[in-house]
C-alpha cells in the first residue's frame, strides 16, 4: 500500500480540536427524569407482555372452541397442534429469562458487540427461530386443510389462503438465513481481524 | 451513604465530566438528529441505571465510556436490523481512502462532516477506537475499554492516523 507521510507531530492534534470543537448538545436530565423514564420503560415491558400474554390465550381458546365446535378429524388435529404450539410459545417466553442484559459498564465494547450479533444471529436460525415456525405452521395448516375438506363449496378460497400463509412462511425461512448469514459473517469478520492483531 | 444516593451523584459526577464528550460520541453513531437525540438520552439512561452496579473495579471514565460505546452499538444494530449496512473496517477503510480527494482543514464544517462520515461508515468496534482516539485517550485506556490488546489497539491507532492522513492535508483550522 502506498505509504502517505505521517504527519504524527500536527494532522492528528488538528483532528482531535477539530472533533473535540464540534457544537454537540449535551443534554441535562435530572437523575429523578431518569427515574421516571426508567419506569416508564419497565411498566411498556410489563405491557408487552401482558398484551403477548392476552393474545396467546385468545388463540388457545378460539382453537379450543373450534376443537368442540368442528368435527373434522384434521380440524381436529390442527385445533390441538395450534393450541400445543401457542401453549409451547408462551411457556418459553415465560420461563426463558429473556433478554440477559450484560452489565454495560463491565463488559468491554467488542465482547459486547459480538455478544449482541450472536444473539441477532441466533434469534434468525437458532432452535428459536425454528421453534416459531414449527409452532404456529403446522397447527392452522392441517386445521385449514380440514377446513376446506369440511366445506367444498368454498374449498378454492380456502386453498388460494392456504397457499398465501405456505407462501410467507416458505418465504420466511430464506429471509431469515440470509439474515443470519450476514451476521454470521461479521463476526467472523471481527474475530479474523482480533486474530490478526494477536 | 445509601445506593441511591451514590447512584444518583455518580450519575451526576459523570454528566459533569464526560457529558460533552458523550454528546460528540452520540454524533459519530447517529447522522439523524432526532434519533441521536433519543440515542442520547438512551445512553444517559444506562448510563445511569449502570451505577447501581459500579463497584470502582475500573476507573469512572472507562466504566462510562462501556456504558455508552455498548448503548450505541446495540443502538446500531437495533436500527439496520432489517437492513444491515456493510461498515468497514479501519484496514479496508485505509485501503479505499487512496481513492478519495483529498480534504484540506480550512473549512471547519466541511471537515468535520467529511470526518462524521468516516466515523459513521466504520464498524462499531473501530468507530469506538476512533472516537476515543478523537477524544485524546491513550492506547491503554482505549485497550481497556474496547476488550483488546494494548498492541491491537496500537496497530490500530497507526491505521486511524493512516486514514485521517489520507483524507485530511495538515492545515490550520481557524480559531485554534
Amino acid at each position: 500500500m502506498q505509504e502517505f507521510p505521517m504527519a504524527d507531530d500536527y494532522l492528528p492534534n488538528d483532528l482531535k480540536t477539530l472533533w473535540t470543537g464540534l457544537s454537540a448538545n449535551p443534554v441535562n436530565i435530572s437523575p429523578d427524569q431518569l427515574r421516571k423514564e426508567a419506569e416508564k420503560l419497565r411498566k411498556g415491558l410489563r405491557r408487552r407482555s401482558i398484551v403477548g400474554g392476552g393474545a396467546a390465550w385468545i388463540v388457545i381458546a378460539a382453537w379450543t372452541l373450534f376443537f368442540f365446535g368442528f368435527h373434522d378429524a384434521l380440524q381436529r388435529i390442527g385445533s390441538v397442534l395450534t393450541v400445543v404450539g401457542t401453549l409451547y410459545m408462551a411457556v418459553q417466553l415465560r420461563v426463558s429469562p429473556g433478554r440477559t442484559m450484560p452489565d454495560l459498564g463491565e463488559t468491554d465494547c467488542m465482547r459486547f458487540y459480538r455478544n449482541e450479533l450472536e444473539r441477532q444471529r441466533d434469534f434468525h436460525r437458532g432452535t428459536w427461530f425454528w421453534s416459531r415456525l414449527a409452532a404456529f405452521v403446522p397447527g392452522p395448516t392441517i386445521w385449514i386443510v380440514g377446513f376446506a375438506r369440511a366445506y367444498p363449496k368454498i374449498a378454492p378460497f380456502i386453498w388460494l389462503e392456504l397457499a398465501a400463509f405456505l407462501i410467507l412462511g416458505a418465504l420466511a425461512v430464506p429471509a431469515n438465513l440470509r439474515l443470519a448469514r450476514t451476521y454470521q459473517r461479521r463476526i467472523d469478520a471481527l474475530d479474523a481481524a482480533q486474530k490478526a492483531a494477536e | 451513604m445509601d445506593a441511591t444516593g451514590t447512584q444518583d451523584e455518580l450519575y451526576q459526577k459523570a454528566t459533569d465530566e464526560f457529558g460533552a464528550a458523550l454528546a460528540r460520541l452520540a454524533h459519530g453513531y447517529e447522522a439523524d438528529p432526532d434519533r441521536r437525540r433519543d440515542l442520547l438520552q438512551e445512553i444517559h439512561l444506562g448510563l445511569w441505571r449502570s451505577f447501581e452496579n459500579f463497584q470502582g473495579r475500573c476507573s469512572l471514565r472507562t466504566w462510562v465510556y462501556r456504558v455508552a460505546h455498548n448503548v450505541a452499538a446495540s443502538h446500531v444494530i437495533r436500527r439496520n436490523r432489517k437492513n444491515l449496512p456493510t461498515f468497514l473496517t479501519l484496514e479496508e477503510s485505509e485501503l479505499q481512502s487512496g481513492e478519495d480527494s483529498v480534504e484540506v482543514l480550512a473549512d471547519r464544517q466541511k471537515s468535520l462532516g467529511r470526518l462524521l462520515a468516516l466515523i459513521q461508515r466504520l464498524e462499531p468496534v473501530d468507530r469506538q477506537i476512533m472516537l476515543a482516539y478523537l477524544e485524546g485517550m491513550d492506547a491503554e485506556s482505549i485497550a481497556e475499554i474496547a476488550g483488546l490488546s494494548a498492541a491491537n489497539v496500537w496497530t490500530k491507532i497507526h491505521r486511524i492516523k493512516n486514514v485521517l492522513a489520507h483524507q485530511f492535508h495538515a492545515g490550520v483550522p481557524d480559531g485554534r
